[in-house]
C-alpha cells in the first residue's frame, strides 16, 4: 500500500495543477514566443524579457509598485496593531467593533473604487469640497500627488481592518500569565509591549505583513476604477501595466514575460521579509 | 525575608452579577519568615485565588494582607517585593537566558555591573551557567521554569516567592531535580515561600508546613506528619495519604463506663485519652484508621477478642506493598489494609483485622475529637 498517500494527495494535486502548474507552464511557454495577432507564433528566446526590462514604462511601474507597497506596510501594520491594542476585549464592544471592521472587507474591490471615485469627483465629491473649504485645490485627474495619496488612503481604509482583525486575534491568544509576570518583574508599559506583546505577535504579524505585501503588490481594481492609472501613468502599478501589455496591447508574449518577473519579485520579496521578521528583535537585552 | 499575614481574606468573583462565585470564604494564615510552605487542596478550592491575592495580582473583596506587619492590601505586586512563578513557564523568548534573569533588575534600574554579578550568582545556584547566552525558546519547560524561578529570586529585596503549581508542565522524572534546586534556592536566600499544588507528594516534600484548603476555606495548617497522623477532619484524613484514611460512619456506645466505637456490629476500642470527650448519645460519628495501622492476621489468632473477621475482596499491588480491601463480617464495611508485598493474601481469603486503639481516630460531625 505504498501508493496510498498519493491517493489522498491526488485531489489536491489535480486541483493545484489545473489552477497553478498548468497555467504557469503555459505562461512560461508564452513568455518565449512572439505572439502577435495576425501572425503565427514563433520562438524568440529571452527577447521579451530584454524588451520589458528596457521599457521605462515597466521600470516606472515597478518602482511605483515598490513605493506603494512600502507605504502601505509602514502605515497599515503599525496602525492596525495600534488599533487592535485599543479594541475592547470584553462586552458588547467586541461584537460591535468586529462588525464595523468587517464592513470594508465585505465590499468588492471595484465597488470600493467606485465609492472613492464618487467621493473624489470634482463636481459632486465630498473630498474636493472639503479641500476647497480649506482654500486648497484638489483634483485627482490633474495632480499626481492627489491621485497618489487618494489611492493610498483608499487602500488603508480598505485593508487596515484586516490587519486589526489578525492582530486582535493574536492579542487574545496571549496568555494572561505573561502580563502578570511582567507586572511582577516591574516592566514598564513600553517594556511589556516590547517584550511580551510584540514577540508573542511575531507569528501573526508575519502573516499580516506577507498578506498585505502580496495583496498590495497585486492591487488592480481599485486604482483602475478610481484613476485609470493616471494622471499620465502616475498611478499605473505592475498589474495595470501587465494587463495593458497583454490585453490592451495584444502582446501576449510580453505580458507573459512581465507576469513571470512580477511573480519572481513577489516571491523574493516575501521570502526576504519573512526571514527578516523571523529574526527581528531576537537576542535583545544582552549582557 | 518577610512574615506574611493573611487576615480574614474573603474573595468573591463577579460580585453582584448572576455569575457571582465565592472563591474564598474566610482565610486566616500566617507564614513565618523564611519558611517553606505549601498550599494544598483539590482543583477549584481557591488556592490560586489566594496566591494571587498574596502576590497582589488580585485585590481581595474583604480582608488584609500584611507583610512584616505592614498592610499591603492596596499595593501592586512590584511594591510588595513578592515574586511569583506561574503554572506554565513564563519566559521572554526574544531575550537570552541572561536577558531574562536580568530583566527585573534592569526594570528596577540596577547598574549593569551589579546585574552581571547577581545574574551569575543566581545562575550558578540554579545550574544555569552553561546556557546563559542561549535563547530559552528551545530549552524545554523544566529549564524554562527554572529561568522563571531565577527571575523570581534575582532581586535581593524579594521577600517572598509564590509558586502556582509550577510542575504542571515538567516531565515526572525531572520534577525531583527541579524541586531540589527550588528548595536549595529557598534555603540559600531564606525566602518565605508558598507553593500551591494539588499533589500532596509535592507539598509534603517541599514544605515545612502545609496549609490545606477545601471549598474556599483553610482546613488545617500543620506539619506533614501531623496532617497524616492527626487530621482535624475527615476531609484531610481522606485527602492526605495514598490511599487515604479508612473512614466509616460509626456508632458510639458505653459498656461498664468505658466508651467504644461500634462498626458494622463489632465494637472497636478507642484510645483512653478520648474517653472523656465521647458522648455516647452522639449519632453523627466517623471512625478513621490509616491502612498501614490496620493489623492483618492471616491465621485465626489465639485471642480473637480484639480482632474482627473479614473477607478479602480485592488486592492491589503497589510499589513495595499491597493494599487489601476486606469486608467486615456481617456488614458491608470495606476496610483497606496495607500488607507486605509478599504476604499470602488473595481475593476471597478470610482474615482477621485488628484496629489498634492508639491509631483509631474518632470524628464527630466530620471534626476530629483530638482537635476539639
Amino acid at each position: 500500500m505504498k501508493q496510498r498517500p498519493w491517493l489522498f494527495l491526488a485531489p489536491a494535486l489535480i486541483l493545484v495543477s489545473i489552477s497553478a502548474f498548468i497555467p504557469l507552464i503555459t505562461v512560461m511557454n508564452y513568455s518565449q514566443l512572439s505572439l502577435l495577432p495576425g501572425s503565427a507564433p514563433y520562438f524568440i528566446g529571452l527577447e521579451n524579457f530584454q524588451a520589458i526590462l528596457r521599457d521605462p514604462a515597466f521600470t516606472g511601474a515597478l518602482a511605483r509598485q515598490f513605493l506603494f507597497s512600502i507605504l502601505v506596510l509602514i502605515t497599515e501594520i503599525p496602525l492596525g496593531l495600534g488599533l487592535a491594542l485599543c479594541m475592547p476585549n470584553e462586552g458588547v464592544g467586541v461584537g460591535v467593533s468586529l462588525v464595523l471592521l468587517g464592513i470594508p472587507l465585505l465590499i468588492p474591490w471595484n465597488v470600493v473604487g467606485i465609492i472613492w471615485r464618487v467621493f473624489t469627483r470634482s463636481d459632486i465629491g465630498v473630498v474636493p469640497e472639503v479641500f476647497s473649504w480649506m482654500g486648497m485645490n484638489y483634483n485627482i485627474s490633474q495632480f499626481t500627488a492627489d491621485a497618489w495619496w487618494t489611492v493610498l488612503v483608499m487602500d488603508i481604509w480598505h485593508w487596515t481592518p484586516l490587519v486589526i482583525l489578525i492582530c486582535f486575534a493574536g492579542i487574545q491568544a496571549i496568555p494572561q500569565e505573561y502580563y502578570m509576570a511582567a507586572k511582577i518583574d516591574r516592566a514598564s508599559p513600553w517594556k511589556t509591549f516590547r517584550y511580551v506583546t510584540l514577540p508573542n505577535l511575531r507569528g501573526v504579524l508575519i502573516i499580516a505583513v506577507l498578506l498585505r505585501l502580496m495583496d498590495s503588490f497585486k492591487i488592480y481594481a481599485e486604482p483602475f476604477v478610481l484613476t485609470g492609472g493616471g494622471p499620465g501613468s502616475s498611478t499605473t502599478f505592475l498589474s495595470t501595466y501587465t494587463s495593458r501589455m497583454a490585453i490592451g496591447g495584444f502582446q501576449m508574449g510580453r505580458g507573459a514575460a512581465t507576469s513571470l518577473i512580477y511573480m519572481f519579485v513577489v516571491i523574493l520579496l516575501s521570502f526576504v521579509i519573512y526571514i527578516i521578521m523571523l529574526n527581528l528583535g531576537q537576542g535583545a537585552g544582552e549582557e | 525575608m518577610a512574615e506574611i499575614d493573611v487576615r480574614d481574606i474573603r474573595h468573591v468573583y463577579e460580585k453582584g452579577t448572576e455569575n457571582e462565585t465565592v472563591a474564598i470564604k474566610r482565610v486566616n494564615l500566617t507564614l513565618e519568615d523564611g519558611t517553606a510552605n505549601a498550599l494544598l487542596g483539590p482543583s477549584g478550592c481557591g488556592k490560586t485565588t489566594l496566591l494571587q491575592i498574596i502576590s497582589g495580582l488580585l485585590t481581595p473583596t474583604d480582608g488584609q494582607i500584611l507583610i512584616d506587619g505592614e498592610d499591603v492590601t492596596d499595593q501592586s505586586p512590584a511594591e510588595r517585593d513578592v515574586a511569583q512563578v506561574f503554572q506554565f513557564p513564563v519566559i521572554y523568548d526574544s531575550m537570552s537566558v541572561y536577558g531574562n534573569l536580568a530583566f527585573p533588575l534592569r526594570n528596577s534600574g540596577v547598574p549593569e555591573d551589579e546585574i552581571r554579578d547577581r545574574v551569575h550568582y543566581v545562575a550558578d545556584l540554579l545550574d544555569l551557567e552553561d546556557i546563559l547566552q542561549d535563547s530559552p525558546a528551545g530549552l524545554g519547560p523544566e529549564m524554562n521554569q527554572l529561568i522563571a524561578l531565577g527571575r523570581g529570586i534575582i532581586r535581593e529585596e524579594t521577600s517572598a516567592i509564590l509558586f502556582d503549581e509550577p510542575m504542571t508542565d515538567v516531565e515526572p522524572y525531572r520534577k525531583l531535580t527541579i524541586r531540589r534546586r527550588v528548595k536549595e534556592a529557598q534555603r540559600e536566600f531564606g525566602i518565605t515561600a508558598l507553593y500551591v499544588t494539588h499533589d500532596q507528594h509535592e507539598a509534603l516534600t517541599f514544605a515545612d508546613k502545609v496549609a490545606i484548603m477545601d471549598v474556599g476555606e483553610l482546613v488545617q495548617y500543620d506539619t506533614g506528619q501531623n496532617l497524616y497522623e492527626n487530621p482535624t477532619n475527615t476531609f484531610i484524613g481522606h485527602f492526605i495519604g495514598s490511599p487515604g484514611m479508612n473512614l466509616f460512619d460509626c456508632g458510639v456506645g458505653e459498656s461498664n463506663g468505658v466508651p467504644y466505637a461500634e462498626l458494622g456490629g463489632h465494637s472497636i476500642t478507642v484510645a483512653e485519652k478520648l474517653h472523656s470527650r465521647i458522648d455516647p448519645s452522639w449519632t453523627d460519628c466517623q471512625l478513621g484508621i490509616r491502612p498501614n495501622s490496620v493489623e492483618v492476621a492471616f491465621e485465626e489468632p489465639a485471642d480473637t477478642s480484639e480482632y474482627v473477621p473479614a473477607s478479602v475482596n480485592q488486592v492491589e499491588l503497589h510499589s513495595g506493598f499491597q493494599i487489601a480491601t476486606a469486608v467486615l463480617e456481617g456488614s458491608d464495611v470495606e476496610v483497606k489494609a496495607r500488607v507486605a508485598h509478599d504476604d499470602p493474601v488473595d481475593d476471597g481469603d478470610f482474615v482477621w483485622l485488628k484496629f489498634p486503639g492508639e491509631d483509631v481516630r474518632l470524628f464527630h460531625k466530620q471534626e476530629s475529637l483530638e482537635a476539639a
